[in-house]
């Protein structure tokens, strides 16, 4: 123990050096920004400042992309609240609740809960990384395609419940998304699916492309159907700024709940984080005493999901910082810039360069401390653009969304996607079907079946594969006792009125 | 973000361009675009940021690098193929991008790659490991590793960067000079994606790009066995190259070119040539390389440049047609 005390001030040595403060605060800053610009990712922000941390030391080029990175999930939150805007997977279920709370003029509330309940989340994560790295990589690598595969049924399976109106369309919105993940090259074999000789989509349907259009200009498009006077964000007076101690009472279990689950999912190897925030969303819908609450404005549907994907945010760096395997395409960026300077992430670095683990994890408590005092004071800012005219507001949102969805594969053919993606956003408005669920299968979708063609592979065409593995057993066997739990008619005639909205 | 640079720096040029008035017939005048087929961070972005740094200092015009993924490099390669053939877009590809999907997506190209596209130089060499696992795998040589595959046919499973990716020619060209079979693992998510197939134990063997693995050797996930390259890594003397263990001409040299307009006129290729040249001469630049293993080597000459393209691609014509890999076209 003494030794982790003697690491972690040496960690915080390095991270509150002047110099390393001065790039904690610049990613930070950096990353809110272009976590608020709606559809302009850290990647491509990464990239543009990667050129830069060639010149820096490689802990203050560290410490500063770090800081792009768990700040524009700060920020990815603020666009979904206020104009219902995911650019990032994880914000996506924080539009469904965090929308509908700044329609009701709770904006404010909203906000404040999602930064408290992600520096909560980013504050015990951090403790994780620095106290049980490597018991939680150990966690990781036995996560292999067998294990994968059942975890994503699980996530399937209780994902039906992310929808509020029928089951059947959320059901049809799933298969849809499955169906939208499939096109491009398959992976197993080479061949083309659904990309109808156009050569751009060989790499199949890109997740920005898709989120902005069915969420931020679907939305554009039916705000602009409705009469000009009816025609703001906010229906209703916008009450207050904080949220009120009830707020807090039914907001914190959520966080704590979602910052255990997406501490666990981030460790998984290939991106478990995404899932953090689906599957905090969906448990908080199984866990409230009165489900229908949720996507009419449930803080819990903000607090625990915003919790769960900043958790999952920070002990993704595990894996990466362990074992040199990155989570996710900023990852791999941060261990291109580790490469040019001739150190190899991998299980000796925490050891070899202590000095290198110790302040990126230091710097990461800094960091989410910096965004706390960063982000409070600037909802009172939000807040007052949603006064904006709306047809002055629509047409800047319709810019920042054609240029990150430009940015990202630097592509004009996304955005006419986009367009397209935009007008079945409306549709499905229409026909009041979630769009949530749509974007889970998409994203769920070409995970899970390249898992479980991998897994057939590895077993040679043994479907015991998943029974035989301990962790996939157990992992099938709570799919089981949920589909039981959703079986049971007594449960079953209360969830038919869960599911009910009106 | 890119384009908006370049739109800057050639506003900031305008202004500047009174006082150099007289240099604006001579290549370079206003910066130059590299096009690069894959996402930022990766083997071959670097590559081009190294080299554009230094043909920055040299040739006094900033190298804006800009990347247009997708459609195995296709996408890109187009683009830079259809500009002006003035010296001011150029590309940088590697082995992938420019060998195996002008030969295995031939019918795909909405231009003739042979007839359009020209190397100006082939810029740097990745060496590859032939990778083992050591999750419940004990093979410490390539000869093991036979045998073992000899012993329990189809058994032993390898990763790949996906299907006709070269990682997956050189399997299978290695299994079939072994008289052995293997089971194909092919993981889309390209080298990031083959190291954690290996800790995790999907896969037991791999081609890997040596860059980013020495941390994992020695805390002794992985076990390289073998190198593809043209002679051992000093950083790795013991570990024999693959023709040394007995697999002559088994093995993809992952290069990497740079690419112009076929119709780029020779004394812009030149110069362009004589700063690649200069460049690589640079201490800062042959350090930034030598930290990742990875050797920098030009081609002679500009026409060698041609003649060496030619060979490579074919090269994967005669392995394409060996080793039949269904694409269902």
């Amino acid at each position: 123990m003494g030794d982790f005390f003697s690491n972690l001030a040496l960690g915080f040595g390095i991270a509150l050096t002047p110099m390393n403060l001065g790039y904690a605060l610049v990613g930070c800053l950096v990353g809110t920004l272009i976590g608020v610009l709606p559809g302009i990712g850290p990647i491509a922000t990464v990239a543009m400042l990667l050129p830069i941390t060639f010149h820096l030391e490689p802990v203050s080029g560290l410490i500063m992309l770090a800081g792009i990175f768990y700040g524009a999930q700060y920020g990815g939150s603020t666009t979904a609240i206020l104009v219902n805007l995911p650019g990032e997977t994880s914000s996506v279920v924080t539009c469904i609740d965090g929308h509908q709370m700044a329609r009701q003029g709770r904006a404010g509330a909203a906000l404040a809960i999602a930064a408290l309940g992600s520096f909560f989340a980013g504050c015990f994560s951090t403790a994780l990384i620095a106290m049980f790295s490597p018991p939680l990589a150990i966690v990781g690598q036995s996560f292999g395609a067998p294990e994968y595969f059942s975890l994503l049924v699980l996530g399937l399976v209780a994902a039906v419940v992310l929808a509020h109106g029928s089951v059947i369309k959320a059901i049809a919105m799933v298969v849809l998304g499955l169906l939208l993940g499939l096109v491009g090259t398959d992976g197993n074999t080479g061949a083309q699916r659904f990309s109808f000789d156009i050569i751009i989509l060989s790499d199949g349907i890109g997740f920005v492309p898709l989120a902005v259009g069915v969420f931020g200009l679907g939305e554009i498009i039916a705000n602009l159907m409705a009469p000009e006077q009816q025609r703001t964000i906010v229906q209703e007076k916008i009450s207050r700024l904080w949220p009120t101690m009830q707020d807090f009472r039914q907001a914190w279990p959520a966080v704590l709940r979602g910052t255990a689950l997406g501490s666990i999912l981030g460790v998984l190897p290939g991106g478990g984080a995404t899932l953090s925030s689906f599957a905090s969303y969906v448990l908080e819908k199984k866990v409230a005493r009165d489900p229908s609450r949720f996507g009419k404005g449930a803080i819990e549907g903000v607090a625990g999901p915003e919790s769960a994907n900043n958790a999952g945010a920070q002990t993704s760096f595990i894996p990466m910082l362990t074992l040199g395997i990155p989570g996710n395409a900023v990852m791999a960026l941060m261990i291109g810039a580790l490469t040019i300077h001739g150190i190899q992430p991998g299980p000796q670095v925490m050891t070899e360069r202590p000095d290198l683990f110790w302040g990126m994890v230091a710097s990461m408590w800094i960091g989410n401390l910096m965004l706390v005092i960063i982000n409070l004071p600037l909802i009172g800012i939000w807040v007052q653009l949603l006064k904006v005219p709306y047809r002055l507001l629509n047409l800047a949102i319709l810019l920042f969304c054609a240029i990150g969805v430009y940015t990202v594969n630097n592509s004009a053919f996304e955005i006419m996607l986009t367009a397209l993606f935009g007008v079945l956003g409306y549709v499905f408005m229409k026909l009041e079907c979630e769009p949530a669920p749509m974007l889970l299968g998409f994203i769920l979708g070409p995970l899970m079946e390249e898992n479980l063609r991998r897994a057939m592979r590895i077993a040679s065409g043994d479907p015991m594969i998943f029974i035989q593995r301990p962790i996939s057993l157990g992992l099938l066997i709570a799919t089981v006792l949920l589909l039981l739990i959703v079986a049971l008619p007594a449960i079953r005639s209360k969830r038919e009125e869960a599911f009910q909205e009106n | 973000m890119t384009r908006l640079t370049l739109a800057l720096l050639s506003v900031l040029g305008l202004i500047a361009g009174p006082l150099t008035a007289g240099a604006q017939d001579k290549y370079p005048s206003k910066p130059v675009r590299i096009i690069v087929p894959y996402g930022p961070g990766g083997a071959t972005d670097i590559t081009s940021r190294i080299f554009g740094d230094q043909l920055k200092n040299i040739l006094g015009q900033a190298f804006v690098v800009e990347s247009k993924p997708g459609a195995f490099g296709i996408i890109g390669i187009e683009e830079m193929a259809r500009a002006k053939p003035d010296g001011y877009t150029l590309f940088v590809g590697n082995v992938s991008t420019n060998a195996i999907t002008p030969v295995i997506y031939e019918k795909k190209f909405s231009i003739n790659f042979e007839k359009e596209v020209l190397s100006v130089s082939r810029l740097a060499i990745y060496p590859s490991f032939l990778m083992v696992t050591t999750a419940n795998f004990d093979v410490k040589s390539v000869k093991e590793l036979v045998d073992l595959a000899k012993k329990e046919p189809g058994k032993i499973r390898y990763s790949s960067a996906g299907v006709g990716s070269f990682p997956h020619y050189d399997m299978e060209v290695f299994a079939r000079r072994a008289g052995v079979t293997m089971n194909h693992i092919p993981n889309k998510a390209g080298a990031s994606g083959m190291l954690s197939d290996l800790v995790v134990g999907d896969a037991q063997v791999a081609v890997i790009n040596s860059a980013t693995t020495a941390a994992m050797i020695k805390a002794g996930k992985m076990r390289p066995i073998a190198v593809i390259a043209e002679k051992r890594l000093t950083e790795f003397p013991d570990v024999p190259t693959l023709a040394e263990a007995g697999f002559p001409n088994v093995g993809t040299l992952h290069w990497q070119s740079m690419f112009a307009p076929a119709q780029t006129p020779k004394d812009v290729l030149a110069t362009l040539y004589k700063g690649l040249q200069d460049a690589s001469k640079v201490p800062a630049l042959q350090e930034a390389f030598a930290k990742q293993l990875v050797s920098v080597k030009l081609s002679d000459s500009l026409d060698e440049a041609q003649t060496w393209l030619k060979g490579e691609i074919a090269n994967w014509k005669k392995i394409t047609a060996e080793v039949k890999i269904d694409l269902n076209e």
